[in-house]
């Protein structure tokens, strides 16, 4: 798969991309991985070394929990689920994003007609 | 499980066994590569479903995992900072477990002692001598009970067991001399004379040792 997406671009926005996959639903390793994918519509690809990183992180920082599965074939899945602060954080990082978007929209294209108005 | 999908479960086992291989050994390690393990398995499956051979949908697997290095590293610190806690507290268990049999086994050397040279119709100063073992294994049991790690409590500072098992010593000690001299004089107010020096000194530093202490109980999880 092509990244047509540059990594410096998206680095910052992992764990507000994770939190939204689990916002949707208990989710585990391969499973956000393979969300991740069809979310972006095949454009992005989030590595999973990258995930279980952050996995381990947001754990810690106690935005998601984990259980395990009860599958017997193949070997038992690690689930995740988002906490309440996580669901928190998440709201927060989508107020943000869209704060800085449009900030960056007048950066990045923005010219003198712009700031005319 | 059927035949055909042994190899993929073979290789993504040594694989993630060698990634993490001369990493410590722990619960954390354990859950990770058993993640790592069951998603690796689910994705190679899922190659081989498009179309590729066992072997190449293992490489393909492998090689979209990405950089683990970093996951490495940090399982690897994880597994050191654990050795070294396990290292320490089985060291202090092993201590406080040795103490508390050998302060028992002096408290009953001196007890079978006292009561033996009694029956042997010692002299009552040599009997009532070998009771300095009881002493003795009583502080001692009071330092190992105090510094071991139970299920509601901490083990206590070593020094501040210490003191607690010189007070309890000091204690008992009072109550020897006090018998010793009675036994030696025949006299009854030098041996609550003695009694009083040393028992004052003791109860001194226990009601200290009581008055300051910092709680040790676990808080309930």
């Amino acid at each position: 798969m092509d990244t047509t997406i540059s990594n410096d671009l998206i680095r910052g926005h992992t764990t507000t991309i994770i939190l939204n996959v689990l916002s949707q639903g208990d989710n585990y390793g391969y499973g956000i991985y393979k969300r991740i994918i069809e979310l972006s519509g095949n454009q992005y690809e989030l590595k999973e070394a990258t995930l279980y990183t952050a996995f381990r992180r947001l754990e810690g920082e106690g935005l998601i929990v984990s259980y395990w599965g009860d599958e017997t074939q193949g070997g038992r899945r690690k689930y995740y689920r988002i906490t309440d602060s996580g669901k928190e954080l998440y709201e927060q990082s989508k107020r943000d994003w869209d704060f800085a978007k449009s900030v960056l929209d007048k950066l990045i294209k923005g010219g003198f007609d712009h700031a005319k108005e | 499980m059927p035949k055909n999908e042994s190899l993929i479960d073979k290789k993504v086992k040594a694989y993630i066994e060698n990634l993490f291989s001369g990493v410590g050994e722990n619960q954390q390690l354990y859950d990770l590569k058993e993640e790592l393990a069951t998603n690796m398995k689910e994705k190679a499956q899922d190659y081989k479903a498009r179309g590729m051979d066992e072997e190449q949908a293992f490489k393909e697997a492998a090689i979209s995992m990405g950089d683990l290095s970093g996951l490495v590293d940090d399982m690897r610190r994880l597994g050191q900072n654990t050795a070294r806690l396990a290292v320490n507290t089985t060291m202090t268990a092993r201590i406080s477990t040795a103490g508390i049999i050998a302060g028992v086994l002096l408290v009953l050397f001196g007890a079978f002692t006292v009561a033996m040279l009694y029956y042997m119709g010692m002299d009552a100063v040599s009997t009532t001598g070998t009771g300095i073992f009881i002493v003795a294994g009583g502080a001692i049991i009071t330092y190992s009970v105090l510094t071991r790690e139970t299920r509601r409590k901490y083990a206590m500072n070593r020094i501040r067991a210490a003191f607690y098992g010189l007070a309890c010593g000091i204690l008992l000690f009072s109550i020897f001399t006090a018998v010793i001299t009675r036994f030696a004089t025949g006299e009854m107010f030098i041996a609550i004379g003695s009694l009083m020096v040393f028992s004052l000194v003791g109860v001194g530093l226990l009601l200290f040792l009581l008055l300051t202490g910092a709680g040790r109980r676990k808080r309930e999880k």
